[in-house]
């Protein structure tokens, strides 16, 4: 089967890459052949150390129960099993685990993540691959061993790959050629990351043959288990299926976690002391490893910072001395989700910008640089008048952008203001739940027009007389008007507006201004621009 | 003109204007010859020498190759000056990403190499909790305006390659919600394996990666523009690398426009713990542009300078309008095509400034003829003989002083925008020799920097030259000492002024000499000393300002290289091209000139009006919904009023064009009616001011015209 | 280490009769009126009347229909050898109609050894069905199609359906149609023209009786005395199981296993997690083994969600319960920051958090799903989609409680509120 197709596929790669690019084909010289694939390759890391079962305990802190789960459902060599569902939330061990444990009992397996096989055709050719130890490589032209679309062919050829298989994990046990390296005669399929799945097609018919694998193949040597990071009772399907065997893995307690952190560290009792001063705070917001761990590396090496020699046993006056050290960046760290780290040089080159803008203090010139983005004037005052144009009411602009535009809106919001409580409130409510309102082009344009023009004035008369014939006036009218469209796409694309769907009545796109206020103020502030004179509060 | 045409459609990033301004550039044609006959009038009463029309024409004829030609280099020149530039902006940021990729792949590595079966396992190697962390670069481009670094990233990309990485520019259009996942890891393998793959599959690149280098090289990858990425696309890319971190050592750089905010905000938490960010910075787009300023403008690269009017023009078009050096470039690259045009007299300004140029060619007799060198007093010959190198040293004296301002403004951040759009200010220079340039207080502290807010700063005052002056005074001795030595590079080889900013140097050396330990009496006569120096600093920075920094239209002969026509640069850039048909179509009757419609005023609509003219006139009646009804039954009643009025006109003017209409009046029958409205409707559709009915509202088009 | 092996291989056999359904359903197999029989008897007399039938098995999943059918199927054919050849069809695989005929053409070139061609178009396979299945009448031989999911087959036109039953029309033909389901109302799924061909014969499985358990309670754990294992080890072992059975603490735990769901299939998965949990060193079964696996069988995954918040989360879980409670109907992530804010406002020692924070742990509650997102608006960003509680106030309770880190001041929120639900 595969002989017959990989010729047909390379062909086709070839035309393609003709097309594509003319330095298409690599130069084979350069590249290494890849060894074939053979049965060592089912199993966990072939030609190892084997791991001894306390080492296995070990090397897996605060997940002993669930690992004794684990090997109980497995049972013995070559007996069989009902298909298991391992579920628990993210970074709690769950695919490390089974991996390890089946490091530990070298059993043969199939291992594919619905993560990295996007759809069920890179489901199927994924496991098929695997058993029929077929290897992609530039000799059969990155193509799979088999081609299948349906799941009707993917059963079948996955019943006839296992049976290849098992028979030759059976002879060869017998044979006794891999013993000791390949343990027993079952196949393990492990479907990670499952959760996914549910979204890949609405029809639903995946989810439900996956679940029913084990008695659709009545093959009795394949054991099934799925990993999902959501328990069972989230898999809806309109028939229903017959229930998994499920081994529930929790979240780390604040122990397991200690007891992670502290793996192979140079000085633990410094660790020990970081760790009683940092795990518990930190515990309270999350107790997923991977975030702890994100938060925790780089306060260690703040934490380290003081001492000389690293190797030092910390005692109760350095404790203090460092978590004194300490304190002021645990606050920032425990409410930052992403700390971007800058290289040294750079980091030089933000720091004396930040003391030039110290320097301009001086000058009073705050409003400088507060937004550290370049944007034109132009499009300040098309983002200036999105926000408004998101926040206020439709019906207001009038009496917001009208020739006495302030005091008619001081006017306008004390009447608002005494309106009664609950309609504040409703109205407030509506605000959390649409968000930002949504504009047509039209009425954005509109408020640009007013709050530019009003703008242009005073540009103009600080352009010197003559100018203002040639280039003030008129010409910086048309200046900050010109190409407007271009500057609202410009703003799209940076995410400041967002199109919004269409307006029921006229077929219209509608935008959305999903600034935040301070940015809105800001970008206001660098223009000079009243813009909590026009805000109308509610 | 039709050679400026073929210049105009050869060039891309011209076509558009040249398609809109079709108007102008007749307009050109229109005004040049009337600009020459008015010069002309004046030679030909003032110098009895001139020479007569078509002699003039005649030579006119010759050197209209020459000044092609000369456009031409002098745009090469700029250009490779503009590439350079920018590229050793870029080079250090290169460098130093180059070097984090090349640290961060060793740590990659440092978890050790895997033999081949493992690292194409279908099973994510787990070694550690953050060993599953992709290493990120967030490239700030700090400007929303994409643009100008599509090349940058470009030109990363092939700096990377050279060493030695596995390079993949994927961009937005990449990680589009419609092609999904797929469709990025399609466009990522067919960069990285240089050819395509039936299926998408990122095992495919684990297994490539082992052939042909296992471990020598990075994988990067380069994300443009970040922020336009579908958000959940490119969440589950960077899920799907963290599962193969340590099989494949891939390396992201994703570009980000605005701030480092923009990450979190579009990538999921999940994908967000998958990332070890670390963040390089961009020039930012004033420096880069100050950069350009300098190389090209300030300090003349080619025979072409820019008049104060200008200056100010393409200024403003940076602060306000779009602020990219794409636009910026391009509207000198305008400037440079009109001056060729107009400028008769640029023919000679071949190599005129650059430093081969023997002195000895001097300008054209006709150069006399021009209006800066009316009030010369000297005899004219020698003026003749003598301007180009004039110029050249005045100009040199200009742009040394110049950058000796900005030097000083630099570490306050004062652009050289600014400094350049105020020092060619003609005004401001005769102000300050006229001298009272010390003696005033700035009032309300103006924004004078920065000024991408376009809040223009009261520059008729000269305010920001004297300010920068200014803060030479309380400037600390370290920094002053750092100050001269700079101006002691910019001013080499400007004689008169590198003199004194020596002696400067000197004096200040003496100073530096005393012993660090000194008793505070001393410190402070040190102090006062290094004020003293200050002093002096200050007071040679003024007087060199006074004399030298002479801008270059009070130059003689300056018509020659320099141009100064912002009207028709502004006419040429910001074209406004919706008003423009708009206009058109209300005063149509400028255009085709019959004489019925010319008499009325242009809004009130008449039979004999174009069709799609009068439909358009007709629809200002309506909102932005147009009922069709309304408006077809309008524009009948017009067309079939015709018959009525044409009797009594049709004695005073026949024209050919109404005569076929008052032969046949009953011609205008239903269906006619409704061709014409149904063409003329369409025609508004395609010049972009309709649109056509919507599915909801079968009875409504709607009018989508902005700029009137 | 003897006995080691011993239990092992115990152990082994356990679990290889527990995985065996063919095994387990052969108890039911001898009573006179069981499903196996009627259904044998109907099957086997249209092999022997040569004529068509056509048969519906209905009853909810993990009651037997599956094993029942292939205990038939295998003794028909032990019985008629080479007069019968079997079809298999799922409706999870072969819902669409071509690739189901596909799949008949293919199993019936497997049974009378032809040459399949994959290339054939589904028009070529239909007619070559029935061709065969005129071959089959005119040879005597029954063709039994068997379509699980039968339910699935009904969606959509049902051409194959009706291809099927029509040619069953012809007096030639000689087949068995037998559709398996789950849905109790499967045959009202089908369209006029196909029920009129369909005999609407059914059989329903119901799930056994008590006393039916432990008759298979005992088929399935008592260890056979003529096998290879130690005879004094068997008898030992199956005195304990009849200990444990006649226990009425046992009892108790089967009736909490039932009352949940009493079908076969849970009973098995119940006995297999049990088997599972003897500890190999004594390699006895006792009763806590059966306990344990109670407690896996019968899980509250909620619960266990609530019991890993982190404070944070179960923070923003109780104000998404105020919210609740002031009969906001619709919330999303801005309003819960506002009461989160208000309740930070109002009470001391409350522990504050960035948004960005907040945000992230809302996140993690969707990933638990103890909320979902209430609408379908893909192009907002997440706080501004409103979201609903998955859970019951009574579950959240239960949770704060269960929860060891959760704060005091938590509890007490909610119980003010539970006051205010019990006084208003």
């Amino acid at each position: 089967m595969s002989k017959e197709e990989t010729p047909q596929v390379t062909r086709r790669t070839t035309r393609l890459s003709a097309t594509h690019t003319p330095n298409a084909i690599q130069s084979p010289t350069k590249s290494i052949n890849l060894p074939p694939l053979s049965l060592h390759n089912l199993v966990y890391g072939e030609q190892q150390e084997p791991l001894t079962f306390d080492d296995l305990i070990s090397s897996l802190p605060g997940r002993k129960n669930q690992i004794f789960d684990l090997l109980r459902l497995l049972g013995p060599v070559n007996s069989p099993m009902s298909p298991m569902f391992v579920y628990g939330s993210a970074s709690t061990g769950k695919t490390s685990t089974i991996l390890r444990v089946f490091r530990y009992l070298n059993r043969p397996f199939v291992y594919s993540s619905c993560r990295t096989c996007y759809n069920a055709r890179q489901l199927f050719d994924n496991i098929l691959n695997q058993l029929l130890l077929h290897r992609k490589s530039e000799n059969n032209g990155y193509s799979s061993a088999k081609k299948c679309e349906k799941p009707a062919d993917f059963v079948n050829l996955l019943k006839e790959a296992l049976v290849g298989v098992v028979d030759g994990l059976k002879r060869s046990s017998s044979s006794k050629k891999l013993n000791g390296c390949v343990n027993g005669s079952m196949v393990y399929l492990i479907f990670d990351s499952l959760e996914l799945v549910r979204d890949w097609d609405k029809s639903g018919t995946i989810l439900p043959l996956l679940f029913k694998l084990h008695d659709v193949l009545k093959v009795n040597d394949v054991g099934l288990i799925f990993i999902s990071s959501s328990s069972l009772d989230t898999y809806h399907s309109e028939t229903g299926f017959v229930d998994p065997i499920s081994v529930y893995f929790p979240d780390y307690t604040e122990e397991g976690l200690r007891q992670i952190f502290m793996r192979n560290q140079a000085n633990p009792k410094l660790r020990s002391a970081f760790l009683d001063v940092v795990l518990k705070p930190f515990c309270r917001v999350t107790r997923r490893l991977d975030e702890l761990s994100t938060a925790l590396s780089p306060l260690f090496k703040k934490y380290c910072e003081p001492l000389d020699d690293l190797n030092v046993i910390p005692d109760e006056e350095t404790k203090r001395k460092l978590f004194s050290c300490l304190q002021p960046h645990i606050g920032p760290a425990l409410n930052e989700i992403l700390g971007v780290t800058s290289q040294s040089s750079v980091e030089a080159g933000i720091k004396n910008n930040l003391k030039r803008k110290g320097g301009l203090k001086k000058f009073g010139n705050d409003s400088i640089d507060d937004i550290d983005f370049h944007m034109s004037t132009s499009a300040k005052y098309l983002l200036v008048s999105a926000f408004l144009a998101s926040r206020n009411p439709a019906t207001l602009d009038a009496s917001f952008f009208d020739s006495t535009g302030g005091s008619a809106n001081q006017k306008k919001r004390r009447k608002t203001s005494e309106k009664s409580k609950d309609l504040k409130e409703a109205s407030e409510q509506e605000l959390f739940m649409k968000g930002p309102g949504t504009f047509p082009l039209e009425r954005l344009l509109a408020i640009f027009q007013c709050i530019a023009s009003s703008d242009e004035y005073s540009l103009e008369n600080d352009e010197d007389p003559q100018e203002t014939t040639g280039l003030g006036g008129d010409f910086g009218e048309n200046n900050l008007m010109s190409d407007i469209l271009l500057q609202v796409s410009s703003l799209c694309n940076a995410n400041f507006i967002t199109k919004g769907g269409s307006c029921p009545l006229e077929g219209s796109t509608r935008y959305r201004s999903t600034i935040s206020e301070d940015l809105a103020l800001k970008v206001a502030r660098s223009l000079k621009f009243p813009l909590s004179k026009y805000l109308y509060r509610r | 003109m039709a050679t400026a045409d073929e210049v105009h459609i050869s060039d891309n990033d011209l076509k558009p204007f040249f398609v809109l301004h079709k108007a102008s550039n007749s307009q050109q044609h229109a005004r040049k010859p009337v600009g020459r006959t008015s010069r002309k009038v004046k030679v030909n009463l003032s110098s009895s020498l001139a020479a007569s029309d078509e002699s003039q024409l005649l030579d006119d004829q010759l050197h209209k190759n020459s000044r092609m030609k000369n456009f031409h280099d002098a745009w090469v020149k700029i250009e490779s000056t503009i590439k350079d530039v920018l590229h050793n902006i870029n080079a250090d940021v290169f460098n130093e990403i180059n070097g984090w990729v090349q640290k961060s792949f060793g740590a990659i590595c440092s978890s050790g190499k895997l033999d081949t079966n493992k690292a194409t396992c279908s099973y994510p190697i787990v070694t550690d909790v953050t060993s599953n962390q992709i290493f990120t670069a967030f490239v700030v481009m700090s400007n929303i305006e994409f643009v100008d670094d599509l090349q940058t990233f470009a030109d990363l990309g092939v700096h990377l390659q050279s060493h030695g990485c596995h390079m993949a520019n994927l961009s937005s259009v990449d990680f589009s919600a419609k092609s999904g996942i797929g469709g990025c890891l399609r466009s990522l393998l067919r960069q990285i394996l240089n050819g395509s793959t039936d299926a998408a599959d990122i095992s495919i690149l684990a297994s490539w990666y082992m052939e042909h280098d296992n471990y020598k090289n990075p994988v990067v990858v380069i994300i443009e523009d970040m922020d336009r990425c579908s958000a959940s696309v490119l969440s589950d890319f960077i899920l799907m690398l963290s599962e193969w971190v340590i099989k494949i050592p891939v390396i992201l750089i994703l570009g980000v426009a605005t701030t480092l905010e923009a990450p979190k905000n579009i990538l999921s938490s999940k994908a967000v713990q998958h990332l070890s960010p670390s963040k390089f910075f961009l020039g930012h787009p004033t420096d880069r542009l100050d950069a350009i300023i300098e190389a090209v403008l300030v300090k003349p690269c080619s025979g072409f300078l820019v008049g104060h009017k200008v200056a100010a023009f393409i200024r403003n078009c940076f602060l306000r309008q779009d602020g990219t050096l794409t636009s910026f470039v391009r509207a000198v690259k305008m400037a440079i095509v009109q001056h060729f045009l107009m400028e008769p007299l640029s023919f000679t300004v071949k190599g005129l400034l650059d430093e081969e140029v023997a002195e000895a060619d001097a300008w054209p007799r006709q150069a006399l003829d021009l209006p800066s060198c009316m009030r010369l007093s000297e005899p004219k010959s020698e003026a003749l003989l003598s301007g180009a190198s004039q110029m050249k040293e005045v100009l040199n004296l200009w742009s040394s002083v110049v950058l000796c301002l900005h030097e000083v403004g630099k570490n306050q951040r004062t652009t050289l925008l600014d400094l350049y759009d105020e020092a060619l200010d003609p005004k401001l220079y005769n102000l300050r020799n006229s001298d009272h340039l010390e003696v005033k207080p700035d009032p309300q502290r103006p924004s004078w920097n920065y000024d991408m807010h376009g809040q223009s700063f009261e520059r008729q005052k000269g305010g920001l030259i004297s300010r920068t002056i200014r803060q030479i005074r309380d400037l600390p001795p370290a920094a002053l000492h750092q100050l001269l030595e700079k101006w002691d590079k910019q001013t080499e080889g400007v004689d008169m002024i590198h003199e004194k900013v020596k002696e400067l140097r000197l004096q200040e050396d003496d100073n530096l000499k005393e012993p660090p330990t000194r008793s505070r009496k001393q410190t402070i006569r040190n102090n006062g000393n290094s004020d003293k120096l200050s002093e002096k600093a200050a007071a040679l920075i003024t007087c060199m300002t006074r004399e030298h920094m002479q801008p270059i239209e009070c130059i003689p002969f300056h018509e020659i290289v320099c141009f100064r026509n912002a009207d028709k640069l502004q006419a040429a850039l910001v074209g406004d091209p919706r008003k423009r048909i708009q206009l058109d179509l209300l005063e149509c009757n400028k255009f085709l000139k019959c004489s019925c419609c010319c008499t009325k005023s242009h809004n009130v609509p008449i039979s004999s009006m174009h069709d799609t003219s009068l439909m358009y006139t007709l629809a200002q009646e309506h909102g932005n919904l147009i009922n069709l009804h309304d408006w077809y039954q309008s524009f009948k009643a017009v067309i079939s009023q015709t018959t009525v009025k044409d009797k009594h006109k049709s004695k005073v003017s026949p024209s050919p064009k109404k005569r076929k209409i008052t032969a046949q009046p009953q011609i205008i029958t239903e269906a006619s009616a409704q061709a014409r409205f149904c063409r003329a409707v369409t025609e508004l559709q395609i010049t972009g001011l309709l649109r056509m009915p919507s599915k909801r509202r079968q009875d409504y088009v709607q009018r989508v015209a902005f700029g009137l | 280490m003897k006995i080691q092996r011993t239990v092992e291989e115990a152990i082994v056999l356990l679990r290889k009769r527990l995985c065996d359904p063919d095994f387990i359903f052969s108890l039911f197999s001898d009573s006179p009126d069981s499903n196996y029989s009627k259904l044998k008897f109907i099957v086997s007399s249209s092999v022997t009347e040569a004529c068509n039938n056509s048969i519906l098995l209905l009853g909810p999943r993990g009651c037997g229909k599956n094993a029942v059918l292939d205990l038939v199927l295998e003794d028909l054919l032990k019985e008629y050898p080479d007069m019968i050849s079997v079809i298999k069809l799922n409706g999870l695989l072969h819902c669409d109609d071509n690739c189901a005929l596909k799949e008949i053409a293919r199993q019936l070139c497997i049974e009378h050894e032809l040459m399949f061609s994959k290339m054939a178009s589904s028009d070529d396979n239909s007619q070559f069905m029935i061709a065969m299945l005129r071959e089959c009448g005119l040879a005597h031989k029954t063709v039994v199609f068997v379509l699980d999911e039968f339910d699935l087959f009904a969606q959509g036109k049902q051409r194959l359906l009706y291809s099927l039953l029509d040619a069953m029309q012809s007096v030639s033909s000689q087949a068995v149609v037998i559709g398996i389901s789950c849905r109790l109302d499967a045959d009202q799924l089908l369209e006029k023209r196909v029920r009129s061909r369909f005999s609407h014969r059914k059989l329903l499985f119901l799930p056994p009786q008590k006393d039916d358990l432990q008759r298979l309670l005992k088929h399935i754990l008592l260890l056979p005395t003529d096998s290879t294992l130690p005879h004094d080890y068997v008898t030992d072992f199956n005195s304990r199981i009849s200990n444990i059975i006649a226990d009425k603490k046992f009892n108790e735990i089967i009736d909490k296993l039932t009352d949940a769901d009493c079908t076969v299939s849970n009973f098995v998965r119940f006995l297999f997690s049990a088997v599972c949990c003897i500890d190999s060193k004594s390699g006895y079964m006792t009763l806590e083994n059966f306990k344990s696996a109670l407690s896996t069988v019968q899980r509250q995954p909620k619960l266990d969600c609530l019991k890993d918040c982190s404070i944070l989360e179960l923070y923003i879980m109780v104000c998404i319960r105020r919210l609740e409670f002031k009969e906001q109907e619709s919330y999303n992530f801005n309003s819960v920051m506002k009461e989160y804010k208000t309740i930070y406002d109002s009470v001391q020692n409350v522990d504050n958090y960035s948004r960005n924070v907040c945000l992230r742990a809302f996140e993690h509650l969707l990933d638990r799903q103890l909320i979902e997102f209430a609408d379908r608006g893909h192009n907002q960003c997440i706080e501004f989609r409103s979201v609903k509680l998955l859970i019951s106030p009574a579950e959240l309770h239960q949770g704060l409680k269960s929860n060891r880190s959760c704060p005091a001041i938590l509890q007490k929120l909610m119980n003010q509120e539970a006051k205010f639900v019990a006084n208003g």
